[in-house]
């Protein structure tokens, strides 16, 4: 049934990997600390802020998709870089959706932090910086878990993938997409089986970082 | 006797309530002014204003003589010569070493230096065994000395309690009442303002004391006369147990 | 973390890339075609002969037929494999693609439940079958289920529809009780006809895939193999004055690759499902065993394939 489209399902895992694994670490670095800043400072429109990163959790991936595919797009603002159907561009993309995940979680985790445990940070005479980092590390298990979410996000994506990838074999296909064209062409219970691969790979991955959570190496 | 700090018509109000309203008063160097009163008084908010935790609605925190600010940009430098425990024991999700090592370690303190320190601390504390382990899992008392010696361990000028020994059982409260002893003893021109609504602590720890109600400050006076013949008839009241709070 | 970010990187780097080990690293053709191409399984037949004899590796973009043109308009592929002739002349016409080569053809049918109430089974021609599929279906007896997706299913559709009168906009307000404008690939269609016994305008190797994998048992051609339901396929290499960064010469090697006698032989041996799928038409193509006599018309193809090249 396979032999149809004539690809790697090592190859296309180890992408899948890949491409999530670049977009969780880049928009984690992003949105955890931008979190941070938000859910500890105090400043105008703060509000505001807060609840449009919630709202960006229901941002529908497939118009970052588009976004980015405009942005890359020859015709596009970026096009002379030349990163459309590459996995650059699906990293990007990605990116652009675990961002607000990790910082809305990250949001709430700081502010869930103990009041007087803040207290106590700033009373000790912390700068403003020592004092968001302080924080962080208080809300440390929290803000792993929102990386591993973030994670999750990527690696489930398909959408955007799709449209800034453009599934090309042995390029830009992940399992993702790889069970959408095979869901297409009627191959059903191969996607199935794509799918169990992806949860089991993404399973992994969780099983591992707890494991280390556990080991406090995390 | 050098005025350690002093709030100067100081008001501030939450939510449409006035937590405190128009306080005068004065710390000085070498003693423990206790601030006593019913809870709900305001007096937490008393010591949240004088380490610059918060802003005065009205009035100014006066420390040896310069004013301060909260929002200034460099509040912190101001707290790093302010210590200040909570009622509530705080321990940082770290191991108990690393707790007492924190505040030398936001001020940037040499490795060596922090170390000596910390195993001094642990040696006075009697938590040696325990240095390793996260504080998390000290109990009430051992929680509340720990947040103590953080707080000290860094020889501010001027130290805040807030009701530090509330809840704990009689061998913790002793031990931490020397503690501040010792504190005292351990250098010239420092400070200890104490907010308690225990009549007997005030009675021991304090050299002065001020009666706070309903926001405002009734009398100040010292300790013998606070007790033995207040000017105000709700101080009597108070000291006499006849007051339920 | 951070070593594990770099034991994954340093695996794919591996694994993943480390496959070819060419001397000069292959030139990459960015090709854009139809979802409906790539799932007939052809070009993982014959793109092998063109990567080997130029060193290539073509990569397939497969989306529908209108994405696969604005992938084109807006210059992020070097050539379109498609078949949606009246867009593609208007492509050319406004100038994204430089030419249009007839490459091969392949089937429509119209497909529909067995009982075939709106009875296409006795239509003359195709535009009668769709006469009558709409006669039946304001009748109340039948469904029909649109591509709805400007793809080049969809814009053969809309053709016949035009020939019983009907312009784009008619079509669209046909009364959805019988009209269903689903939006969607060839095979989700051809799954929706199987549920509500609908007939649906399809290519044939997508419809044979469905009967291979079982999926549509209650389905039938109703009608085909007229020439008016031939799926013209032609290749579009796009304009490179537009785009500096094209691989044009590249894009016109593979004109003339699959221009080619060899080639078009090639995709005249594609056999699937029992059967051959694709009709080369390429002009001036002379089937395989056809005599070396013809060399007047080889030369000539030869010739023609030489001027694109200088150009």
């Amino acid at each position: 049934m396979a032999g149809l489209f004539t690809y790697d399902v090592l190859e296309v895992t180890l992408l899948s990997l890949y491409v999530s694994g670049c977009a969780t670490i880049l928009g984690s670095s992003i949105g955890i600390p931008l979190g941070a800043l938000v859910g500890l400072k105090e400043f105008g429109g703060k509000g505001a802020v807060k609840t449009i990163t919630y709202t960006m959790y229901g941002f529908p991936p497939v118009i970052s998709g588009l976004v980015v595919y405009f942005l890359l797009s020859r015709s596009g603002l970026f096009g002379f870089l030349g990163l459309l159907f590459t996995p650059t561009a699906m990293i990007i993309a990605e990116t652009l959706l675990v961002i607000p995940l990790t910082a809305g979680i990250t949001i709430t985790a700081v502010t869930e932090v103990d009041k007087s445990i803040k207290d106590t940070i700033t009373a000790i005479g912390a700068t403003p910086r020592q004092r968001v980092l302080t924080v962080m590390r208080e809300a440390w298990v929290s803000l792993i878990m929102a990386a591993m979410i973030g994670f999750g996000r990527a690696i489930a994506e398909v959408g955007a993938a799709f449209m800034v990838g453009g599934n090309i074999a042995g390029e830009t296909r992940v399992l993702t997409t790889a069970i959408m064209m095979e869901t297409r062409a009627g191959h059903l219970g191969f996607a199935l089986g794509l799918g169990v691969v992806l949860i089991t790979v993404a399973g992994t991955v969780f099983v591992f970082l707890r494991y280390l959570q556990e080991k406090e190496l995390l | 006797m050098t005025v350690a700090v002093e709030l100067l018509s100081v008001s501030k109000t939450y939510d449409k309530v006035a937590a405190v309203r128009n306080v005068n008063l004065v710390a000085e160097t070498g003693q423990v002014l206790g601030i006593l009163g019913p809870s709900g008084a305001g007096k937490s908010t008393l010591l949240r204003l004088i380490d610059l935790l918060e802003s005065p609605d009205k009035g100014n925190v006066i420390l040896r003589g310069r004013k301060v600010s909260a929002g200034a940009r460099d509040a912190h430098t101001i707290r790093k010569r302010i210590g200040m425990v909570l009622q509530k024991p705080v321990a940082l999700n770290r191991s108990v070493s690393n707790n007492i090592a924190f505040s030398m370690n936001i001020r940037g303190w040499d490795e060596k230096d922090v170390a000596r320190v910390v195993s001094q601390e642990l040696k006075k504390l009697g938590l040696e065994s325990l240095a390793k382990k996260n504080a998390r899992t000290l109990s009430g008392g051992e929680m509340q000395r720990l947040s103590f010696s953080r707080a000290t361990v860094y020889s501010p000028e001027l130290l805040l309690l807030d009701e530090f020994a509330a809840n704990l059982d009689p061998r913790n409260v002793a031990l931490l009442e020397d503690m501040v002893r010792a504190y005292l003893a351990g250098g010239q021109e420092r400070a200890v303002v104490l907010v308690t609504h225990n009549i007997f602590q005030a009675k021991r720890l304090c050299h002065r004391i001020a009666l706070m109600w309903d926001g405002e400050i009734i009398e100040v006076a010292d300790n013998k006369k606070f007790f033995e013949s207040p000017d105000d008839e709700r101080t009597a009241a108070f000291v006499n147990g006849d007051v339920v709070y | 973390m951070l070593i594990l970010v770099v034991s994954a990187v340093g695996v794919y780097m591996f694994v993943v890339l480390d496959e070819e080990d060419e001397e000069l690293p292959p030139q990459t053709l960015m090709l854009a075609t139809t979802t409906s191409t790539q799932d007939s399984g052809l070009l993982d037949y014959i793109l092998p002969d063109f990567e080997e004899m130029h060193n290539a590796d073509v990569q397939v973009i497969a989306v529908g037929s209108g994405q696969a043109m604005e992938l084109g308009k807006n210059g992020d592929v070097d050539v379109l494999l498609v078949h949606s002739p009246a867009s593609e002349k208007q492509f050319v016409a406004d100038g994204y693609g430089e030419s249009r080569t007839l490459v091969m053809y392949n089937q429509f049918v119209i497909v529909g439940p067995e009982a075939d109430p709106a009875g296409t089974r006795q239509a003359h021609n195709a535009t009668d079958a769709f006469a009558r599929m709409k006669y039946n279906g304001t009748a109340g007896n039948a469904i029909f289920v649109s591509r709805s997706d400007n793809s080049g299913t969809h814009s053969k559709e809309l053709t016949f529809w035009s020939y019983l009168g009907f312009n784009k906009t008619q079509v669209q307000e046909f009364s959805d009780s019988w009209y269903k404008q689903a939006g969607q690939g060839m095979g989700a269609v051809l799954d929706m006809c199987e549920e509500m016994d609908a007939y649906t305008l399809s290519d044939d190797a997508t419809f044979y895939s469905r009967v291979a994998d079982n999926l549509v048992p209650h389905l039938n051609i109703t009608s085909g193999g007229g020439s008016d339901l031939s799926n013209q396929y032609s290749v579009i290499p796009v304009n490179a004055t537009l785009w500096s960064h094209i691989n044009h010469t590249f894009a016109l090697d593979f004109v003339s690759w699959i221009t080619s006698n060899e080639t078009q032989d090639l995709i005249a041996s594609y056999v699937k499902y029992g059967q051959q799928l694709f009709f080369p038409n390429t002009p001036g193509y002379v089937a395989h065993g056809a005599s070396l006599a013809s060399t007047g018309t080889l030369g000539r193809l030869a010739m023609v394939n030489k001027e694109e090249l200088s150009n």
